[in-house]
């Protein structure tokens, strides 16, 4: 907050201002940096003399290659997949609970409430190893389905207690009304609660989402062939053995972070919206 | 204010096609199991992919499994990995280089944070939409995040180094991830431009909650800016900031993923930490047990630092 002369507001602004720049650039340059990488000919990015800074003309080349030559459309379709079923488990399971949670009282509540934060706490190393034997045993191992179960292990929890403040959120009278209607508590809960907290649901679903898609070390551990592999490990594997070239390695990430960025815009209003109200609930 | 756990209604009457599924499960969501039937789904898949798991975690210590030699068996050897722990020199370099690299990414992130935090708080034109900018960093990947940056420090391409040279501070190019006097500082540098802006977030959450009426007050009194942050703004984001330290500290400690894409733990285990050096264990050396068992010392420590770090903040709150 700003308070003070004008000349000392002035002078604040304009700390503000160069605070501001200075995090912008300190936060978007490697972006840029990655982007012009990865529309460099092969001839700027490897130099004889210096680093060439713009690009002497631009190619797409490196996406061509990584995209169609090294199989980066199935690692892509991979994450996709295992992705889609994260959302599933946790849209069902944990939209579910986090509405028992919210709306009644129960032996129990609070401790299964605090061990949901709990276990987010222990190391993903003491889980991983279980897993990986679990899943070797039922023949989940190297498949999306088995990764997207692994994922929710530390997804749903997430889910239940942001979806939770979401459903605390919204007024209780509002099923009362609905039961005096003649509601069931299940009609109460499809026809006025769910479609209520619709953006709720939409931004943590968001969150999931992201989860997933960039999760890196249970699919190391988990996926061993092509079949099931997502895109994380198998650029990281790509560079580990082929000495992947950073022109298609810059190209194969600004692929996957495309949808990142994309589904960041959409939910950073409700990002904002609850830094501008000053509760971070969940 | 929800309503009591056994107070619905016991029967109610449904509409005319009673053999309709759904009209069954609305039925059914008047009876008192009701919560029960919702969280069920939840509760299965916990109990099943993370507490099941947890505890068959914790006993694999106590046991031997190399997937390498299953000649050894699975039989259970006691306190054996324990022991072998307290002898292993990588173990100890590893907690020397978790203090050291948690501490440091700890430190340059909160700066960062509070920073960002308090220049995004301001009531200036264009804020708003620049400070959703800044929060990119914490949804980008590991994989990309690390590599993007192992590109720009590269020892030979990397425009770091070319910056750097131009600008006179260094003399020649460095490999700074080959380096084991530079590989942590380098990796630390990385976890900070991707971690910071959770600080940012909750700082600036905390920070919309101090009444502008305290400010002004306390500028009516005379106090400079400088004084009004010291003792206006932080005492009242004090709480916020011990619960973010805990919680990066935690997700930090836990998540070897960058080091694992950045360096490996080399050059020489100079950046070898406790969570990498587990996951090395299980990964390429499928020593479950031992892997276990450092991953159940690793959550002792944890949970023996939180417990100090939240007693000692109590303790400076109190006093």
């Amino acid at each position: 907050m700003i308070v003070g002369s004008r000349r000392s507001r002035r002078i604040w602004a304009v700390v503000t201002y160069a605070t501001i720049l200075f995090f912008l650039l300190f936060t978007t340059l490697p972006l840029v940096w990655l982007v012009l990488t990865s529309v460099k000919p092969e001839t700027d990015i490897v130099t004889a003399a210096g680093v060439k800074y713009w690009p002497s003309s631009f190619t797409f080349e490196h996406y061509v290659n990584i995209w169609w030559q090294s199989g980066f459309a199935v690692l892509v379709l991979n994450s996709a997949k295992t992705t889609a079923m994260t959302i599933l488990i946790c849209l069902v399971a944990g939209s579910l609970g986090a509405y028992a949670f919210s709306r009644f009282r129960f032996p129990g509540r609070k401790e299964m409430l605090l061990g949901l934060l709990v276990v987010r706490m222990f190391p993903a190393v003491v889980k991983i190893i279980p897993l990986f034997i679990i899943m070797r045993g039922l023949g989940l191992l190297d498949s999306s389905f088995g990764l997207a179960l692994a994922y929710s292990s530390f997804l749903l929890p997430l889910f239940v207690w942001i979806m939770k403040g979401f459903f605390d959120a919204l007024p209780d009278d509002l099923e009362e009304a609905a039961r005096i209607d003649g509601c069931t508590r299940l009609g109460a809960m499809v026809r006025i609660v769910l479609p209520l907290a619709r953006n709720g649901l939409v931004a943590t679903t968001v969150f999931v989402a992201i989860g997933a898609w960039n999760e890196f070390l249970f699919a190391l551990m988990l996926t061993t062939s092509q079949g099931s592999r997502t895109w994380p490990v198998g650029l990281q594997l790509m560079i580990g053995e082929f000495q992947l070239p950073w022109g298609m390695l810059a190209a194969g990430g600004v692929i996957s972070i495309i949808p990142v960025v994309v589904l960041f815009a959409f939910i950073q209003r409700v990002l904002v919206s609850g830094l501008t109200t000053g509760a971070v609930k969940g | 204010m929800a309503r009591s756990w056994d107070g619905g209604r016991q029967e109610v009457a449904v509409g005319p096609d009673r053999w309709n599924p759904f009209g069954r499960i609305a039925e059914f969501s008047e009876r008192r199991h009701w919560a029960w039937f919702l969280l069920l789904p939840c509760v299965l898949i916990v109990a099943l992919i993370v507490i099941y798991p947890t505890f068959y975690g914790i006993t694999l210590s106590f046991r031997e499994m190399r997937l390498t030699r299953p000649g050894l068996g699975t039989g259970f050897v006691g306190l054996k990995h324990y022991l072998a722990i307290l002898q292993d020199g990588t173990f100890w370099l590893s907690v020397r280089n978790t203090l050291a690299y948690t501490s440091l990414a700890i430190v340059l992130e909160l700066s960062l944070g509070l920073a960002s935090a308090l220049a995004l708080n301001q009531r200036l034109p264009g804020l708003r939409f620049l400070g959703v900018v800044i929060l990119l960093p914490w949804f980008l990947p590991n994989v990309v995040a690390g590599n993007m940056w192992a590109l720009m420090l590269d020892p030979r391409l990397g425009v770091i180094n070319d910056l750097l040279v131009r600008a006179g501070i260094l003399d020649g190019y460095r490999a700074w991830f080959a380096d084991p006097a530079t590989a942590l500082i380098a990796a630390v540098v990385v976890e900070a431009w991707h971690g910071f802006p959770f600080f940012t977030l909750l700082l600036l959450a905390a920070l919309k909650g101090v009444p502008d009426e305290l400010h002004q007050s306390a500028a009516v009194d005379g106090a400079t800016v400088v004084d009004r942050f010291w003792h206006v703004t932080l005492p009242m984001l004090k709480m916020v900031i011990v619960a973010a330290v805990v919680l990066r500290v935690i997700s930090i400690v836990n998540s070897p993923d960058l080091l694992l894409i950045l360096t490996n733990g080399g050059p020489a285990n100079s950046t070898m930490v406790l969570s990498l050096y587990a996951f090395q264990t299980a990964y390429r050396a499928f020593d479950f047990g031992y892997a276990g068992a450092l991953s159940v010392v690793m959550l002792l420590l944890l949970m023996l630092f939180c417990f100090l770090y939240v007693r000692a903040s109590n303790i400076m709150a109190n006093s």
